[in-house]
Formats: C-alpha cells, sequence, structure tokens
C-alpha cells in the first residue's frame, strides 16, 4: 500500500515537515537551540564544571610539560646540546655539568634519556586513567541529560491530545525519543568541551609561532578566512540533507511497526510480498538520504582539510628556511634564541595541533549541523501546545455527590464536521444511563468529552456545578473510570493490567475488581494466575477475557463516575449477566454510562439515551422510549429481535 | 506450536557459538564479494602511503635541517632506493627542502596526508553525532565508511566502503523483516513490535563490524605488521631490541584482551536488551495513547519509561567500562614496551648509529606497528559486541516459520467444502484450547459458532488459514490436508474478518483493497456498501480518499469494524470468516449485513462467531463451543428445541426467546 509520505504523517506538527525542502534553521536559531538546551544542563551544573575543570587543569598541566620533554629529547639527548638550567632542574641532573658543552657529555646524555623514558612512561600510567575517569564521569553526566529530555518529551507527548496522535506515526514518536533526543548528549561537545579547548589550542599555537616569527603567526591565523566561507557554503546543505536522512530513517521505524502491528491482517490478506516491497523501498530511501548526507559531510572535511593542509605545509617550508638558516627568534624567552630542532619539532607539533584542532572544531561544526536537526525534532513536538490545558485556578475535585449534566454540547474533530449538536443529558449520582444509538453517532466520543480528552466546540459539561475546564484534568480523570471498547492491555502481568491506573491497589482490592468483572475465575485457571505475563502471549486470552480485565481495570479505581464502553460485546451472555450483577450492586452510589447495543443490558438502566441523527433524539426510560409508537429507540429494539416481552 | 518465547532467549554464547555466529554473518557478504574484494585492494593499496610517510621527515631531518650530504647516511639506505637517493643528492638542502614539499602536497591531494610528523593526515569518513547508548550509536555502524586514507583515493575508498556497508545492512535487515513476516501470527502480540524494532533497526547493523572486522583485519594488519618489521629488520636489524619491541605488541594486544571477551559480549547482550525493552515501552505506550489517557496512566507510563530508559544507559555504561578495562589492560605493558624501545633508539643515536631521521622514522613505525598489532590482538574481543547484536537477529531469524515446510500443492478453487476433524490444541504452557474437535461445512452454508468467551472459538477459525496447524488431527478443505498445501493459495482463498479492527495508515480505499489488489473502484464502492461503510465514507470531505491516520483512530470503532468487512468482502473468497464481526453495529446496520452475508453464502462458505442472537438465529448451522468441544450442533429450531439445552440457555439470558 502507498501509505502517506512522512510528510504528510506529520501534519500534526505545525512546524515539520518542510526541512526536506527548503532550510529553516539558519546559525541563530541553531545557536538558539543550543542555548534552549542550556537549561536541561542545569541539574547536573555542578558535574559540568566539576568535568570541565578536570579536563582544562589536566591540559595545562600536560602543554608546558610537553614543551619541556620534546625540547629535552630532540635538541638535548639526541642532538647532543647542553641543557636549559630548567630542563635539568626539572629532570634532577646536575645543573652545572647538563647547561655545559664538556659536562653534557654521552654518559650524562643517556642518564637523562633514562629518566626522559622512565618519566614518560610513568606520566601517560598515571595520567590515563584520571582522562578515561574523567571521560567516563562525562558519559554519566550527559546520560542523566539525556534521560531528562528523553522522559520530558515522553510526558509531553502523552499531554498531547488524541487529534495530534491520530496524526503522528508510532515509529516516528519512538525515532525522536530515541535517536533525535540522543543528540542533547553531544551538546556539551559541541557548545562547551570543543570550541573551549580547540580555540584556544589554535589560539596558542598562533601565539607560540608567532613568537617564533610573526609572519607565520599572521599566516597562521589567515587560514581562517577561507575556513569559514567554506563552512558557511556547506552547512546550509549538510542541514537539509541530515533532515531528510533523519526523516526517512524516522519513517522506517513507522514503517516496521506498523506492519508488525498489523500483521494479522497482512498475514490473513495475503499482503507480505506489498509490505516487503515497501519496507525494502523505505530502507533504501534511508540509505540513499544518508548516504547523501554523509557524502557531503566528508566531502566537507576532506575540503577543510585541504584547505588547512595547504598553510600548514606552506608554513612549514617557512619554519624550515628559518631552522635551516638558524634564525633569531623573534621573541626570545626561557633561554631560548635561535631555531633550533628541539623548537623546529614543537613548532611543527603546534603547526599539527592547531591544524587538528580546527579539523576538530569544523567536524564538530559538521556534526552540529545534524544535532541541531535531531534536537529541533524534539523540540518541535516539545513546542506543541497541548489543546487541553489546565486553568492556572482550576480546582481540584472532591468527591462527586450530585451528578454530572452535558449542557447543549455540541462537538467534531472538524468544525465544519460537526458528530453531534446540541446534547443536553443530565445523570445523578446512584443511576445506570445506557447510551445508544447507530455507528458512528457519537457513543464514545461523548464520554471522551467527559474524560476531557477533548474540549466541545460549544456548550458545557458540568459535574456537581462545577464546569469541567475548571477542574483540574488529573483531578477529573481521578474521579471518572473507564473500560474502553478496544480492550487494551499492556505487556505486563495481569495483576499490573488491573491495577494500571491505580500502582497501590492491594492484591485483595485486584481480586475484588476482578471477582466484581467476573475475571477471577479464568484468571486462577491459569497457570501463573494473576502473575500470567500478558505481553508472552497475550492472543491466548480471548477478546472476551480482555474484555473482562479492562472492566476490572476500571473497577478497581474505585472512582464516582464510571463509563463502559460496549462492555459486554464480546461476553456470552451468562457472563454478561454476572457482570452486569456485580456492577450494579457495586455502583449504587456512582453514576455509570453505559454504551452498549445489547438489550439485555439496556434494560437495566434507570435511564436510556439515544443518539442519532447527530444529537441526542431521545431519552427516557426502556418503557417510556418503547412506549413511542415511531420511536427510534423503539425501532432498534425491534430490529434487534427482541420485542419486549 | 513451540514457539520459543523472547523470554527462552539465552543472551550468552560460548565462544563456539559465537564463532558460528559471526561465521554465518559472514555468509551474508557472498552476494557482494566483488565489491568486498574492491575494498580489500583500496585498503592494501592505502598501506603503501603509510609505509612511505615517514621517510620525508627522516630527509627533512637528517638532509635538511642539519645538512648531511642525502648520498653519505650515517646508515646505509637499502639498494632498492639508490637510485632515487643518487638523483637527489645534486640538491642543495634548500632545493631538496622544495622536493619535499612538493611530494609532501602532491601526496596530501591524493591521499589527504603529509607527513611532516607523521601523525597529521585525514581520514575520509563521516561518523556522525550519536548518544550514549547501544541504539544510537548504530546509525554510524549502519552506514559505516572509512578509509585509512584521505585525500582523493579516501575519499574514494570512502564511498565504496560506505556504498557496500548499506548494501550488506539493506540486505542483511530486509531478510530479517521477509523472516519476522513469516512467523506465525501468535508469535506477535503487542510486547514484540518494540522489541521486533529494535532487532530490524539496532541490532542488525552489528554485521557491518563482524564483517570488516573479521574479513579485512586478518587481512591488512598481518601483511602491515609484517611490512613494517621486515623494513625495521632489513634497515636497523643490528639493533634487535627494537625489532623484538615491535614483534612485542602483538601478544600484549592479545593476552590482555581474551579475559575480557566474554564480559564484553554479555554487557553488549543485556545493552542491547535493555534498549529494547525501553523501546518496546516507548512504542506500547505510544500505541495506547487512548487508555493510557483516559485510565491516567500518564505517570505509571512515564515511571515506566524513565525506569526502562535508565536502564539501558547504565548498560551501555557496563559496555563502556569493560572496554576501559581492555585499555588499561593493554595499554600499561604497551606503554612500557615503547618506552623500552625509545630507549633503545635514543641509545643508538647517543652512541652514533642512528642520526635522529632515523629516530623519527622509528618513532612513526612503532606508532603504526601498534595500532595494527591492537587491531589484530584484540579483534576476537572487539568482535563481542557484534556478536551480541547478531545472535539477536538469528534468533528471530531461526524462529520457526509458517511457509517452511517444502513443496506444498496449490489448492484448486475450493468446490465442496470444510472439515475438521478430530483435532486438539494446546498452546506451549499446555493449556488446552481444542480438545477433540471435529466440523462440516459446504459451501453454500452459514455456520455460526457459539459459545462463552475463552471456549476456544477463534482458536477453531484460526486453523482453517493454518494461522495455527493443530497437534493431532486434520483440517481438510475438498478432502485435502490443508497442512501440505502451499500456504498463499490456502489463504488466496479465505477471507479474514478479526474481532479487533486493524486498519493502516493509508487512505479508505487503500484500505479496502488490501483486500484484494486488483479490485477495480467499483468493487472497492461494491464492498462498501454491502459492509454498511458507503453512508459515512460518502459523508466525508475526501471520501474514499480519506487519509485514516494513524491506525483509522479518527473514525469510531464501528466504523473501522464496517470497513473491515468491506475488505473481507472485496476479496471475493470462498470461505468467508467472521469473529465477532457486528458487536460494536447498530441492530439496523447488522440486520442488514447479516442479509448480506445470507446472500454470500449461497456460493461460499461463511463462519461467524457472534454472540447476538440477531446474527446467529439465520445461519444453517449453529455450534456451541465450550471448553475446546462442540457441545450441540444444528439449526436455531432444531437447538431451541432441545429442553436443558445449553444453546437455549444461551439464547433465554439474551432475552428473546
Amino acid at each position: 500500500m502507498a501509505r502517506n509520505s512522512p510528510d504528510q504523517d506529520l501534519q500534526g506538527l505545525s512546524r515539520l515537515g518542510d526541512g526536506s525542502r527548503h532550510d529553516r534553521l539558519h546559525l541563530r536559531l541553531i545557536l538558539g537551540i543550543g542555548l534552549r538546551c542550556l537549561h536541561l544542563l542545569k541539574p547536573v551544573q555542578r558535574h559540568v564544571i566539576l568535568l570541565f575543570a578536570g579536563f582544562s587543569g589536566l591540559s595545562l598541566l600536560l602543554l608546558p610539560i610537553g614543551l619541556l620533554f620534546i625540547d629535552t629529547l630532540w635538541t638535548r639527548v639526541l642532538q647532543g646540546n647542553p641543557m636549559l638550567e630548567i630542563e635539568a632542574w626539572f629532570f634532577r641532573v646536575p645543573i652545572e655539568a647538563a647547561t655545559s658543552s664538556a659536562g653534557f657529555d654521552a654518559e650524562l646524555r643517556r642518564h637523562v634519556a633514562e629518566k626522559l623514558v622512565l618519566w614518560g612512561v610513568l606520566l601517560s600510567a598515571i595520567l590515563t586513567p584520571p582522562f578515561i575517569g574523567l571521560y567516563y564521569y562525562q558519559i554519566w553526566i550527559l546520560q542523566r541529560v539525556n534521560q531528562k529530555l528523553r522522559v520530558d518529551l515522553l510526558s509531553h507527548f502523552q499531554s498531547l491530545s488524541l487529534r495530534f496522535h491520530a496524526e503522528v506515526a508510532v515509529g516516528d514518536a519512538v525515532y525522536r525519543l530515541t535517536q533525535d533526543s540522543a543528540m542533547v548528549t553531544q551538546l556539551v561537545q559541541v557548545l562547551v568541551l570543543t570550541p573551549f579547548t580547540a580555540i584556544p589550542q589554535f589560539l596558542y599555537s598562533v601565539v607560540v609561532i608567532g613568537l617564533f616569527a610573526p609572519m607565520l603567526g599572521l599566516v597562521l591565523l589567515g587560514v581562517l578566512i577561507p575556513s569559514l566561507a567554506l563552512g558557511w557554503w556547506f552547512s546550509q546543505r549538510m542541514r537539509t540533507r541530515f533532515r531528510s536522512a533523519r526523516e526517512t530513517n524516522a519513517a522506517l521505524t513507522s514503517r516496521i511497526q506498523e506492519t508488525l502491528a498489523g500483521i494479522k491482517v497482512i498475514k490473513a490478506y495475503g499482503a507480505e510480498p506489498i509490505e516487503q516491497a515497501a519496507f525494502e523501498d523505505a530502507s533504501h530511501r534511508a540509505f540513499a538520504t544518508a548516504f547523501q548526507a554523509r557524502n557531503l559531510y566528508a566531502v566537507f572535511g576532506m575540503t577543510m582539510f585541504w584547505t588547512f593542509g595547504a598553510f600548514a605545509l606552506f608554513i612549514t617550508a617557512l619554519g624550515t628556511i628559518e631552522v635551516m638558516q638558524k634564525t633569531e627568534l623573534a621573541a626570545t624567552a626561557l633561554g631560548f634564541t635561535l631555531w633550533n630542532l628541539g623548537l623546529y619539532n614543537y613548532f611543527k607539533a603546534r603547526l599539527g595541533g592547531s591544524v587538528e584542532s580546527l579539523k576538530d572544531l569544523f567536524r564538530t561544526w559538521g556534526r552540529a549541523q545534524d544535532i541541531a536537526i535531531g534536537l529541533d525534532r524534539v523540540f518541535e513536538v516539545m513546542d506543541h501546545e497541548p489543546e487541553i490545558r489546565d486553568d492556572p485556578d482550576a480546582l481540584a475535585l472532591a468527591g462527586v455527590q450530585r451528578g454530572i449534566s452535558f449542557e447543549n454540547v455540541s462537538f467534531g474533530y472538524h468544525a465544519d464536521q460537526p458528530i453531534f449538536e446540541r446534547v443536553s443529558l443530565s445523570a445523578r449520582i446512584g443511576t445506570i444511563t445506557a447510551i445508544v444509538g447507530p455507528t458512528g453517532s457519537g457513543k464514545s466520543t461523548l464520554m471522551a468529552l467527559l474524560l476531557r480528552l477533548f474540549d466541545p466546540s460549544s456548550g458545557r459539561i458540568v459535574i456537581d456545578g462545577l464546569d469541567l475546564k475548571t477542574i483540574q484534568t488529573a483531578s477529573l480523570r481521578d474521579h471518572v473510570s473507564i473500560a474502553l471498547q478496544e480492550n487494551i492491555l499492556f505487556g505486563n502481568t495481569i495483576r499490573e493490567n488491573i491495577r494500571f491506573a491505580e500502582p497501590e491497589a492491594s492484591d485483595s482490592a485486584v481480586q475484588e475488581a476482578a471477582r466484581i468483572a467476573a475475571a477471577d475465575g479464568f484468571i486462577e485457571r491459569l497457570p501463573d494466575g494473576y502473575e500470567t505475563l500478558l505481553g508472552e502471549r497475550g492472543s491466548k486470552l480471548s477478546t472476551g477475557q480482555r474484555q473482562r480485565l479492562s472492566i476490572a481495570r476500571a473497577i478497581i479505581k474505585d472512582a464516582p463516575i464510571l463509563i463502559l464502553d460496549e462492555p459486554t460485546a464480546a461476553l456470552d451472555a451468562v457472563t454478561e449477566q454476572r457482570v452486569l450483577q456485580n456492577l450494579a450492586e457495586w455502583g449504587r452510589n456512582r453514576a455509570i454510562f453505559i454504551i452498549t447495543h445489547r438489550l439485555s443490558t439496556v434494560r437495566r438502566a434507570d435511564q436510556v439515551a439515544f443518539l442519532g441523527g447527530g444529537t441526542l433524539a431521545e431519552v427516557g426510560s426502556h418503557e417510556e422510549l418503547m412506549a413511542r409508537p415511531d420511536g427510534a429507540y423503539r425501532a432498534l429494539v425491534e430490529a434487534e429481535g427482541g420485542a419486549a416481552p | 506450536m513451540t514457539t520459543p518465547s523472547p523470554h527462552q532467549e539465552s543472551t550468552d554464547l560460548d565462544s563456539g557459538q559465537t564463532l558460528r555466529v559471526i561465521g554465518r554473518a559472514l555468509r551474508f557478504v557472498e552476494p557482494f564479494r566483488g565489491q568486498f574484494m574492491v575494498k580489500v585492494g583500496l585498503l592494501l593499496l592505502s598501506l603503501l602511503p603509510m609505509l612511505m610517510l615517514p621517510w620525508p621527515i627522516k630527509i627533512i631531518i637528517d638532509n635538511v635541517i642539519e645538512g648531511h650530504p642525502i648520498d653519505e647516511p650515517i646508515r646505509p639506505y637499502p639498494e632498492l632506493v639508490a637510485p632515487l637517493l643518487n638523483a637527489l643528492a645534486a640538491y642543495s638542502p634548500f632545493e631538496l627542502l622544495f622536493v619535499v614539499i612538493a611530494f609532501q602536497t602532491t601526496l596530501f591531494v591524493l591521499i589527504g596526508a603529509f607527513g611532516t610528523s607523521g601523525s597529521e593526515g585525514e581520514t575520509a569518513e563521516s561518523y556522525l553525532a550519536s548518544g550514549y547508548d547501544t541504539a544510537s550509536r548504530t546509525e554510524n555502524e549502519a552506514n559505516a565508511g572509512f578509509s585509512l586514507t584521505g585525500g582523493l583515493l579516501g575519499l574514494f575508498d570512502f564511498r565504496w566502503t560506505m556504498r557496500l556497508t548499506q548494501a550488506l545492512n539493506h540486505h542483511y535487515r530486509t531478510r530479517l523483516f521477509d523472516r519476522i513476516q513469516t512467523l506465525p501470527m501468535t508469535a506477535f502480540d503487542d510486547e514484540r513490535i518494540g522489541d521486533a524494532v529494535y532487532r530490524v533497526m539496532y541490532d542488525t547493523p552489528s554485521i557491518t563490524d563482524a564483517c570488516y572486522r573479521m574479513l579485512l583485519t586478518p587481512i591488512a594488519a598481518p601483511i602491515h605488521i609484517l611490512l613494517t618489521v621486515s623494513i625495521l629488520g632489513a634497515l636497523y636489524g643490528d639493533h634487535p631490541g627494537l625489532v623484538y619491541a615491535a614483534l612485542a605488541f602483538l601478544p600484549i594486544a592479545l593476552l590482555s584482551s581474551l579475559p575480557l571477551a566474554g564480559a564484553a559480549r554479555r554487557m553488549s547482550g543485556r545493552s542491547r536488551q535493555a534498549g529494547a525493552t525501553a523501546t518496546a515501552t516507548a512504542e506500547e505506550g505510544m500505541s495506547n495513547i487512548l487508555a493510557v489517557q483516559s485510565l491516567g496512566g500518564e505517570e505509571r507510563q512515564r515511571d515506566r519509561y524513565e525506569r526502562d530508559s535508565w536502564q539501558s544507559f547504565s548498560r551501555y555504561r557496563d559496555v563502556f567500562r569493560i572496554g576501559i578495562y581492555a585499555v588499561l589492560l593493554a595499554g600499561l605493558p604497551s606503554l612500557a614496551v615503547g618506552g623500552y624501545a625509545y630507549f633503545v633508539a635514543i641509545d643508538g643515536v647517543i652512541a652514533g648509529e642512528l642520526s635522529r631521521g632515523d629516530f623519527g622514522l622509528l618513532i612513526t613505525y612503532f606508532f603504526q606497528i601498534m595500532a595494527s598489532s591492537q587491531m589484530l590482538g584484540a579483534l576476537w574481543y572487539r568482535v563481542q559486541a557484534s556478536a551480541a547484536g547478531l545472535n539477536r537477529v538469528f534468533f528471530l531469524m531461526d524462529l520457526p516459520g509458517e511457509t517452511d515446510r517444502p513443496g506444498g500443492v496449490e489448492l484448486p478453487v475450493i468446490r465442496q467444502g470444510v472439515e475438521v476433524q478430530n483435532v486438539e490444541f494446546s498452546y506451549p504452557d499446555r493449556t488446552a484450547v481444542l480438545r477433540n474437535l471435529s466440523l462440516k461445512a459446504r459451501i453454500g452454508q452459514m455456520v455460526a459458532l457459539v459459545g462463552p468467551a475463552g471456549a476456544g472459538k477463534t482458536t477453531l477459525a484460526y486453523l482453517l488459514p493454518r494461522f495455527v496447524s493443530p497437534q493431532r488431527g486434520q483440517v481438510r478443505i475438498d478432502g485435502q490436508d490443508i497442512a501440505s498445501v502451499r500456504l498463499g493459495s490456502l489463504r488466496d482463498q479465505i477471507a479474514f474478518v478479526f474481532q479487533e479492527t486493524v486498519l493502516f495508515d493509508a487512505t479508505i480505499e487503500e484500505n479496502i483493497r488490501l483486500g484484494k489488489s486488483d479490485a477495480s473502484d467499483d468493487a472497492v464502492r461494491e464492498a462498501a456498501r454491502r459492509a454498511g461503510a458507503s453512508e459515512f465514507i460518502e459523508k466525508l470531505p475526501q471520501g474514499y480518499a480519506t487519509p485514516l491516520g494513524r491506525a483509522g483512530s479518527k473514525l469510531s470503532v464501528g466504523q473501522r469494524q464496517r470497513l473491515s468487512l468491506a475488505r473481507a468482502l472485496v476479496r471475493d473468497a470462498r470461505i468467508l470468516i467472521l469473529d465477532e464481526p457486528t458487536s460494536a453495529l447498530d441492530p439496523a446496520t447488522e440486520a442488514r449485513f447479516v442479509s448480506t452475508l445470507r446472500d454470500l453464502s449461497r456460493d461460499r462458505i461463511v463462519i461467524i462467531i457472534a454472540h447476538r442472537l440477531s446474527t446467529i438465529r439465520t445461519a444453517d448451522e449453529i455450534l456451541f463451543v465450550q471448553d475446546g468441544k462442540v457441545l450441540e450442533q444444528g439449526s436455531h429450531e432444531a437447538l431451541v428445541a432441545l429442553p436443558h439445552g445449553a444453546y437455549r440457555n444461551f439464547v433465554e439470558l439474551q432475552g428473546g426467546a
């Protein structure tokens, strides 16, 4: 089947889906995303500072030591030039002997070499664990940041309305939760660690080389001009491709999820080859876009490197000439006055270091484009305002004493297509209201309004005189319990499924709820009883059994308002009667709504509300409605084949 | 059926099993062996620059900076390069500098390295940012492109490699997806979807690492080590300490990584398992958002996800920790060896036996040998993480599929009827569902299955399209045992409507046409009309072209039920099976639909599972099923006439005697 393209899938996200067509992320927006993520770092602020202090402390320590080691090795030990005082002091050798040409003989050189190697090995051995430790620490910190973003994103997804969820593929949501959110872990790297280490390193190299020969330092600084221009040119193109790559991969995830969710029908209708072809196509597209994105990124890296390299070679050539001619240094310090082999090697090391840091910086800049795209996909969900939001001064509901009334309630998913209009209906505590009517007349939707899954387009719903909109949603939903038409169970034990909405419920409460729902019998016959894992073989439960579990789940909540949406459609008559009998006893001081087609169920109701023709057509008791000669309800009962006895 | 559940999956392998798993993965390279050979060639080609790179360093130091004449080296060069040296000897140090720089520029355009100190080079790659959990790191694996060199050669190599990686991964994951689709549908319930998504998306990329490591490293690394050590031996054989030190890296890497192999595999397996659980939790919550919101389960789902997600992060840290131990175990002895080599080389320079250029050259070679040795020595250890991922993929591939029975004859168009003979069926935990049950239905009949919930009605219906196979007894169609027919030819003749409606995120028309992909527009509309769906469809602004959104969530349950009915009707199959097709339909729609069914049953078999009397009473034959057995059988009138019959009792409770 030609499913919707990813773009269409995501109409629900207003800012979404334009990435593959034109680039909407500019430098400013990328920085904005970065700044926005800073607040995510707040909870781990202390750790980040500590980490940064650790890294920079170690690096600062190593810079001067590195200079001493390289110079001692090359200029002194290998070439045999006398040591500088500071080097002799550092390596604890007799200063007078070591700093004079005569005293610094082969034996002393060998002695220094021994120390040099020994210290080098020791220093590496000692410093490696702290570096690794810091890196491990960094992972732990960033995982916490990622965890927070994931959980926040999930919470936000859950707060968005069903209307939103109807438009967004599950696989896309999973991709955003798992892959896109992971980009936040790289943020510290991109915003803090790389710039704060690479830029100073580069500048340090410029200064050091500048001190040797100012001209060379300037040339090195000049590399920035072409680099920045190239970086600008590439970034915009990379973003567009990174976005496509993420979208096609999310679409592939959705494809797998949807196929598996619908595997029954696919098998029954032999649609496997079609699904397979569609999967291969989606997989191919995901790879093709990834190729384009990554290829451009690699070309970007190589182009930047060629630029740096051209400069570096040029500077090396100039520097080599300096050392060949033993030119005087521009600035003399630490006793160095002339270019020598040690300084030359240090100069090359610094030059190499500056190329490395630039490479690092621009590679990171390239990756940052992808990271920003990933985080942007997270934030566009986070920015989606939930349709149902609590008023700041919304009240908590404390019990329901009187009842519920719908006052002139109209609703439609789209403004121009009302499902029903001007529905008025009251239900007192202690009564059972049966809601009947043709398919698609909005029975379940009317109940969804009571749960405030949607708000009515006009009219209002009132509980004990309070408009729903003035009640905190969480507190409202605590007072309303529902057994859904589709018996959705979770991959967990039967016990956990029953107490899904009431995690604190005791085992005896679970059993009592199962008893009322007439589910205790079959549960106890299962080898593992209440501990039976449903995910493992949910298919083993028949629909009727699942239905009773979902009724038990509604009962255990012990809410004053209970909604049963076609609770007994899949139950046989005996079980149905038992459940209804139990419910009637249990529900004496509650308001119960039952959506049903079954006459045997309807008869037990105190009032029957017939929803049809886009409004509430009839309300009254079974007898009253049956007394209407041309009544819609009467016609329905007669069609069911059971004329009232 | 003996479908193993994921909970029976063992997360660990012994070494023999690991080898077999990897061997099996390598066979997936077979279709791409030509491309792979090219990659091997490119790899070997890129070793050359690595061997050449240190030489400019030596020349610059010895002959340019220190000004030694190039044809009077402290140590003799190999005979082979004598002509080159003679050519260079004519140059002054200054000119020599330009020759070297020109050489480096060429190298740097071609292979992206210029070897001023041997380390600055760019290798072509495109690793993008990933997070700190196993799943988010796999995207780089699935698209891995790499080269030892940069420059033009590197870019070509990189692109070649990425194409090869992607082709391999595409091949592997489409095979897995294909296998998943052939698994019996009872193997799939809600919990496994997230897990399967994880396996297809995040476990399959393990093949990249396994194949490259196992196929490239054993070729490239020994050649590289051998070449480098031979050069060292030829040039510096009088300092045997250097050669021995160079050879010492390999055993160190090997010995230090062996003890960690098992732990690496187990940790990677656990990390993947934890990641799959977190994915499954997210998938389940998103799929069932209606239940979560209306039952007030947001907090619970969030807590569950928080726990599972953190678990997957923690497991990833375990994987990382094993990596730290590996670095420390191999790193410290290597450091000592490196220190020793440094000292020998320095000693040689002080004694005047080696030039300072030689020293620079030696150091560069040592770093290279160390890297290659570690690649080779830690091969077994490194491949463990991939083995854990591969094992999860093969586990799913190895579950018994439905279409595995070889052969199978085509089932001709059904002319007579179906016969279920003495079937027994129980679940893996030996809960019996069907006990010695028999049933007959002829073309032209409408048969109703009635009975309490959990009696086995749905399982019985599943037998006909072979969604499940009985442990004993047979199902025959026109006298032919369906166990021996080709599955496709059987299912082509059956239309099944499930209790839970399943719609896809496509248009209404496409959803109906899933029943028969070549159905004409008229046929689609006719089926919708007969299923009572045409009225509401035509009222929609986009009509049949209306996209349904996720799982048809924009429609009411009754409307969805009617679309599934239309899908079954458009199939025009010889056997129509309906599992509670009308539970959410209003009586008027239902009555119309039942009369449609009566029409249809004239030249078909219609089997319907229902609780509603109005649906059942019109059937030619009613089977009352209880505890996996047929208790009563006959027409409505005949069964109601039985004085204390179970069916009669059932009818009375429904309130319509």
